[in-house]
């Protein structure tokens, strides 16, 4: 009866020493600098969110970030190194969202959306359709009527490729409505914006922050936002939900860990980063440079990273976007 | 009148002490970036952008102007005297920089891009002040079917690449379009000869080629000529007839032509300073009355391809500024530089912070005078040490510095195999004596015309009158007729004489 219990015992203490030691790790963490991988060039969008928020975090964590580089297939080179990185909690990474998940209905990645732990969102920019300030297209209604009327006439721009929020939005619109649009992905959110202001294209899809200053300025209208309630920075422009066509559709940026990291350490980490995001001089920062901040963390951030990909699975097996 | 008040408002602190500072380290910074091969203005600004938060954006703007068209001027360096452009613009610079050098006027030629860079900076700064708002609406006016147009009407510049044999110079060509098509397909997603590896599928960055093709066979030629005959040393050395002024007249129509090309080029996004070069390069020597002395070794060259690719830089900040277009991937980098300090390009820019606005483009046009002072003679004397080292050296010096360079792109060794793989086939070919730049221009205008070809069949579903549907695109697809079809005239008129 002794041996049993002797392997009870053992197991209780290897058990204990392993709990000790993770313990131990929590709580001198973090004791060195912290590798925070960006997905894409210096000087974009995500390199400039990045660092702008880097030195706040830092301020509250007590310890570097250093940010690493690494370029390649829309962000999913980074992605990937993220999701097979080190779970010690030295290892962060930007994500994008829904264009990380995305990729994994288009061809083979390395991760799944099981491969992250988020840390916290920063960034949530809601998707818009807009036209130009001329336009004979009013209201989203006007858009949906003259899809159904002339089906696949209406060449609507996106600011991304084929699987991009904004084409994913589109075949909603299409499966909620019954209208056909043409679908003409610009590749990026600068060239669709000019050849939208030049009357190139008439209706264009991107993010709600890259249309304010032109709605403002009097060159562009909004038929919508994708989002489910108004939206600060547009409060007059109504959702496509009150419009009576049920899409929600944006892109969001946020830090995640690779799962499996400690729990404990994922906790220090969020912390640090939601006394970063309501840090006034930070807030003031990304106000000025019309940053959508949204930040959700913790178990809402787990919450929110479960619902955009069980829509995604949603989108693709009513319309797969890609072959 | 209000707007001449705003841009004098803005000059009392451009030029506190400072500023200035500022003005003269981000030059000098950004001739040494240009003249390193397989680094860029572009990587420099946006290694740079984190450390400016703590400075005052003039400041953090004072730099990035200076290295901006000091890396312009930098790119020559390495090509007149090492046949190695600097930058990717800078290759324009090698078809008469070199030879150049190589008849003992290294001096003149470095003297000549300094010049013409100053003027073409200068002029486009000046652009850039006075018409950005006006300049603008020419932005608009390309959509899909005029940028199409462009990238052809580039594509006929090829005829001056070809060299002496002109079906080698077409393989060549088709080997930069071959190229240029490998990565995802943004219109339906498809990968192309990115054989299932990831880092392909944005597409091969045309820095990594480039550094390939003009750096590494160079550097494989030194060590050869080390071992085989006596090696041809580069002199640098003065010549009375070296003077500014001696040569300005001659110069003059060269300079006024290829900034207005290179104004023209910048202020449409998504073209950028290599478009410049060729095309102002192409404009100079079509029009000289002796065009066969290009590419031997005419100042006129040099002037033409240094005062195309700095009269872009300015002027590619317009749609930067004004629609939060940036024209270039340096003017892209500069856009997140301002962005960083909470100025976000738009109209807005203008009517908030014209101090800002204003300053920076000050700064644009005092950098520019700045490469008279800093680029002349001191460069020079500078750059004829790095020539006097021994070439055993020097070849090992330049892969190192480009292995940095382009490993630096994205962190990853992936580019830096690329990189020595085009090298050994940019070697090849040169043995071949296959001319290297039509690879360059096919590779930059390929994707541009692919993409904006799909782009209007797609918006106008296959209906190709789309193409000539604008008043516009009907002009440019006039312009290319023009190239293509009249040198076959004058060809048959002579043929009969």
């Amino acid at each position: 009866m002794t041996k049993p219990r002797f392997s009870l015992s053992l197991i209780a203490a290897i058990g204990l020493t392993v709990l000790s030691s993770t313990a131990a790790i929590a709580q001198n963490y973090p004791d060195h600098a912290i590798d925070v991988i960006v997905a894409f060039n210096p000087g974009g969008g995500t390199d400039v969110a990045a660092r702008t928020i880097e030195p706040y975090i830092e301020k509250y964590l007590g310890e570097d970030l250093v940010i690493i580089n690494k370029p390649g297939a829309g962000g999913e080179v980074g992605f990937s190194l993220l999701a097979t990185g080190k779970k010690d909690g030295y290892t962060m990474g930007f994500i994008n969202l829904p264009a990380m998940y995305s990729y994994s209905y288009e061809r083979d990645t390395a991760y799944s959306p099981k491969s992250f732990t988020g840390v916290a969102n920063l960034v949530y920019d809601p998707g818009v359709i807009v036209v130009r300030s001329d336009s004979t297209l009013k209201t989203l209604q006007d858009l949906v009527d003259y899809g159904t009327k002339n089906p696949g006439a209406l060449p609507i721009g996106t600011s991304g490729s084929i699987g991009s929020s904004e084409h994913i939005a589109i075949l909603g619109v299409e499966a909620a409505t019954g209208a056909k649009f043409n679908h003409v992905p610009f590749g990026a959110t600068a060239p669709l914006r000019t050849a939208l202001l030049g009357g190139h294209i008439q209706v264009a899809a991107f993010n709600l922050s890259e249309a304010t200053e032109y709605v403002k300025d009097g060159s562009m209208r909004l038929l919508g936002v994708m989002s489910d309630k108004r939206n600060a920075m547009s409060p007059d422009t109504p959702t496509f939900r009150e419009q009576g066509v049920d899409v929600i559709s944006g892109s969001s940026r946020g830090l995640a860990v690779s799962a499996g990291t400690d729990p404990k350490v994922v906790a220090i980490l969020s912390a640090a980063v939601e006394k970063a995001v309501n840090d006034p001089e930070y807030l003031a920062k990304a106000k000025a440079a019309g940053v959508p901040v949204h930040y959700i963390g913790g178990a809402d951030y787990d919450v929110f990273l479960s619902q955009v990909s069980a829509s995604l699975d949603a989108a693709w097996a009513a319309t797969p976007w890609s072959k | 009148m209000e707007t001449l008040q705003a841009i004098f408002h803005a000059l009392p602190a451009v030029l506190a002490w400072h500023n200035v500072l500022a003005m003269v380290v981000g030059t000098l910074a950004g001739m040494v970036v240009g003249s390193l091969p397989g680094l860029t203005a572009t990587m420099a600004i946006a290694v740079l952008i984190p450390l400016t938060f703590s400075m005052s954006p003039l400041v953090a703007l004072g730099i990035m102007a200076g290295i901006y068209n000091g890396a312009m001027y930098g790119g020559a360096v390495p090509a007149i005297l090492l046949n190695v452009p600097g930058t990717p613009p800078s290759i324009v610079t090698t078809f008469d920089g070199y030879p150049l050098a190589k008849q003992g006027r290294a001096a003149l030629a470095l003297k000549v891009a300094c010049w013409s860079s100053a003027i073409g900076g200068a002029l486009s700064a000046i652009s850039l002040m006075a018409l950005a708002p006006p300049l603008v609406l020419v932005t608009l006016l390309f959509g899909p079917s005029e940028y199409f147009w462009l990238g052809i009407l580039g594509m006929s510049s090829i005829a001056i690449l070809l060299g002496k044999d002109p079906i080698k110079g077409l393989i060549a060509a088709a080997i930069g379009l071959l190229l240029g098509t490998v990565g995802s397909d943004v219109v339906t997603g498809q990968q192309r000869f990115t054989f299932g590896r990831l880092e392909l599928i944005d597409g091969i960055n045309l820095l990594v080629i480039l550094t390939g093709l003009y750096a590494i066979p160079p550097a494989i030629r030194m060590i050869e000529k080390r071992y085989s005959e006596n090696t041809e040393r580069i002199e640098i050395k003065g010549h009375p007839d070296d003077g500014f002024f001696k040569n300005f007249k001659y110069l003059l129509p060269t300079w006024l032509r290829s900034s207005l090309i290179g104004i023209g080029v910048g202020i449409l996004p998504a073209t950028g300073g290599s478009m410049a070069a060729f095309l102002a390069y192409n404009e100079v020597r079509r029009t000289a009355k002796n065009p066969e002395l290009f590419g031997k070794g005419d100042i006129r060259g040099v002037a033409a391809a240094e005062t195309g690719n700095n009269s872009d830089n300015s002027a590619a900040m317009i749609p930067a500024l004004v629609l939060g277009v940036p024209g270039s991937g340096v003017s892209a980098v500069i856009l997140a530089g301002l962005l960083v300090h909470g100025l976000q390009p738009g109209p807005q820019l203008f009517r908030d912070t014209p101090d800002i606005v204003y300053g920076f483009m000050w700064q644009m046009l005092f950098t520019s005078f700045m490469l008279f002072a800093l680029g002349g003679n001191i460069a020079t004397r500078l750059f004829s040490q790095v020539m006097r080292l021994p070439q055993v050296i020097l070849a090992p010096m330049i892969m190192c510095l480009t292995l940095v360079g382009i490993y630096a792109l994205s962190n990853d060794m992936f580019n830096v195999w690329i990189m020595f793989g085009m090298g050994i086939v940019g070697y090849i070919l040169n043995r071949l004596d296959f001319p290297l730049a039509p690879i360059v221009l096919g590779l930059v205008l390929g994707n541009m015309i692919e993409q904006n070809l799909r782009l209007t069949m797609l918006i106008h579903q296959g209906d190709l009158t789309a193409l000539i549907a604008s008043p516009l695109s009907k002009v440019l697809f006039g312009l290319c007729l023009i190239l293509c079809v009249v040198p076959i005239f004058r060809r048959l008129r002579r043929a009969k004489s």
